[in-house]
């Protein structure tokens, strides 16, 4: 005979709060938006009708044309991040753990300093200094005689994307500095030194050693701008307003999603629509994300020093 | 090819002087060996001859050229660092390699360096693997294999043993001895360790401040100190220092090795009491406290039966004690 094992409450009792909490203000919202996406609103109220909502999201060209345009311009948000922004901060990254640098501490707080701005102030402050009529941007361009190259950059449909995308990677490169930068110093100074006396310097030394040794941070920063760019809404709201002009060329998934659950001037908030577009949104981010774990990063090595 | 000169080279770190202006001249072939205490600046010593430090004042020769504004890479030195230092996402072939492949050496000839050296360390099993797939003693020769690839005029140890338990660091050392004669290379070698120090090298340099204490092979060293500081550091167990007065002496240290004091139960030379004994089978060691001189200790062949706390009188061998004055400077 066995003595059966007794129950054992304590891990519950452990788990319980992180449980709670993560279920009521997580799952039940997610499913709850998930169920929502199948109803449709009727004089007599819910009225159940399965994919519907997606069947007209993707076949109605009224809201299929509006989704693939967010769509659209969401991916090239993604790219500029991706081309701009993490480059960028690797390159101030490997700058900053340069021994000869002074005022490192400096530049590292200055280049992260935009990070904890709100974004109502980082485009509100980028929609002055862009402004053609009072704007500093072409006075200042025009103190080094390029007054010529300036134009207004958020009012033009072709070049309004790419301008609030930079806003963006201006406010953000400091994420991608501050975690590569982090990376960067776990690499002892004993291999570096090695690398030297090898005959490895330079920009040799950061393509053959330091770039191999920071590849699984790459990925978690690629990972966190993807997810942070297809929820992004704030600094297009702030900048451009719900209707994201101009003529919708800075829709994004999330001004999409807001105008549509809440409505906007003359468009009538439709919550079952909103929700439709709300499960795409989380099936893109959740492929994205699927992509990333398991074809990604089984394949980064984290190595030990 | 890899005769080393340092001319009155110092190490100023902001106001501290690391390094107090060191002559040193190494033939080529030769083994030396820096030791000293912790902090004495002796691994700083062998940076600034690899180049990893900058040299305040005084230059390095090497084979008769001036190096001392040469970078690094540039000097044909190889380093074996303490940590191994191996590039963690290379495999032990490119690790071994990308000294010769960052050179431009042809694949023909970084195979062929890599193929000798591996086979010199027994690697070749390995040689697929990462840093992380080796045991601690596998990467140390990795990292050897390293340095031997690039068929340095110079190799640089620094500390290369204190990462490994004690079995490996005897095969360990026994395997450097083994290269050195086989490379027939000059290699420069750091430890704290008197007995690597011992075992290994040419000749020894000891340490202390920034300073040479001396200079000699190991059994000069032993036999022949010029102070108290290089009697003390040099032998293990450590030196007996008597105080010279008690004696008769007109010295004002007398230096005897354990080995070089007899112990008896009678007789009326120093009279101490056994506060310790050690029995290693081969040889045994007896600590004796004496009112006079202090704890000593004595080394005896074989096993012996002391016990604690019993009375015993101890002599020293006359013509084997050293004599040293009040500064601690040898008397001949």
């Amino acid at each position: 005979m066995t003595a059966r094992r007794p129950i054992r409450w304590h891990i519950a009792v452990f788990l319980a709060p992180a449980v709670l909490v993560y279920t009521a203000i997580m799952i039940v919202p997610l499913i709850g938006t998930l169920n929502l996406s199948l109803y449709r609103a009727t004089e007599t109220g819910p009225q159940f009708v399965g994919l519907g909502n997606f069947r007209t999201l993707f076949g109605d060209a009224l809201w299929s044309d509006a989704f693939w345009n967010a769509l659209g311009n969401n991916v090239w948000f993604f790219i500029i991040h991706m081309l701009v922004q993490n480059p960028i901060g690797i390159l101030l990254a490997a700058l900053l753990s340069s021994p000869r640098l002074r005022l490192a501490a400096f530049y590292r707080t200055a280049i992260f300093v935009p990070t904890v701005l709100s974004f109502v102030i980082v485009g509100f402050v980028w929609k002055l200094i862009l402004s053609p009529l009072w704007g500093i941007a072409p006075s200042m361009l025009g103190a080094v005689g390029l007054k010529g190259l300036f134009a207004p950059w958020l009012g033009q449909e072709g070049s309004a994307l790419t301008a609030l995308a930079l806003v963006s990677v201006w406010q953000f490169v400091g994420i991608p500095m501050m975690l590569i930068y982090a990376a960067l110093l776990s690499i002892p100074d004993e291999v570096m030194e090695a690398a030297e006396m090898d005959g490895i310097t330079g920009w040799s030394r950061f393509w053959k050693v330091q770039l191999p040794l920071i590849l699984p941070s790459i990925g978690i920063i690629s990972i966190l701008t993807f997810v942070g760019n297809f929820n992004a809404f704030d600094l297009i709201y702030v900048a451009q307003g719900a209707l994201a002009g101009p003529d919708f060329a800075t829709d994004i998934l999330g001004t999409f999603l807001y105008r549509t659950f809440f409505g906007f001037q003359l468009q009538i908030g439709d919550p079952n629509m909103g929700a439709a577009i709300a499960t795409a949104m989380f099936l893109i981010i959740l492929a994205g994300v699927c992509v990333y774990l398991f074809g990604i990063q089984t394949r980064l090595r984290r190595y030990q020093f | 090819m890899g005769s080393l000169e340092l001319r009155n080279v110092t190490k100023v770190f902001g106001k501290t002087e690391i390094i107090k202006g060191i002559d040193l001249s190494v033939k080529d072939g030769e083994f030396v060996v820096f030791v000293g205490p912790s902090g004495c600046g002796k691994s700083t010593l062998l940076r600034m001859i690899a180049g990893l430090e900058d040299v305040t004042s005084g230059a390095v020769v090497l084979d008769g050229q001036d190096v001392t504004a040469v970078a690094p890479a540039k000097r044909g030195i190889a380093m074996v660092f303490q940590s191994y230092a191996l590039y963690p996402h290379l495999t032990v072939r490119d690790n071994m390699g990308l000294a010769l492949r960052q050179a431009g050496a042809p694949r023909s000839e970084i195979a062929q360096a890599v193929g000798r050296a591996s086979a010199m360390l027994a690697l070749d099993p390995y040689l697929e693997r990462r840093p992380a797939e080796l045991s601690g003693g596998q990467r140390q020769r990795v990292a050897i294999g390293r340095a031997i690839v690039r068929t340095p005029s110079l190799f640089l140890f620094d500390e290369p043993l204190s990462n490994l338990d004690a079995a490996l660091r005897v095969a360990t050392r026994i395997e450097i001895a083994r290269l050195h004669r086989e490379l027939g290379a000059t290699m420069i070698y750091v430890t704290h360790d008197q007995v690597e120090a011992m075992t290994l090298a040419d000749r020894i340099v000891v340490l202390r401040a920034g300073q040479v204490e001396q200079v000699g092979r190991p059994m000069e060293l032993y036999n022949d100190p010029a102070n108290t500081f290089v009697a003390g550091f040099i032998g293990s167990p450590r030196m007996n220092f008597l105080k010279g007065a008690a004696l008769g002496e007109s010295a004002d240290t007398v230096g005897v090795r354990p080995e070089h004091l007899a112990i008896s139960r009678q007789g009326n030379a120093i009279p101490g009491t056994v506060s310790h004994v050690e029995k290693l089978g081969g040889e045994t060691l007896v600590y004796v406290r004496s009112e006079v001189h202090g704890l000593l200790t004595v080394r005896l062949f074989g096993e012996q039966d002391f016990s604690v706390d019993e009375a015993v009188q101890l002599t020293p061998e006359p013509p084997r004690s050293l004599r040293f004055d009040a500064a601690g400077r040898r008397l001949r």
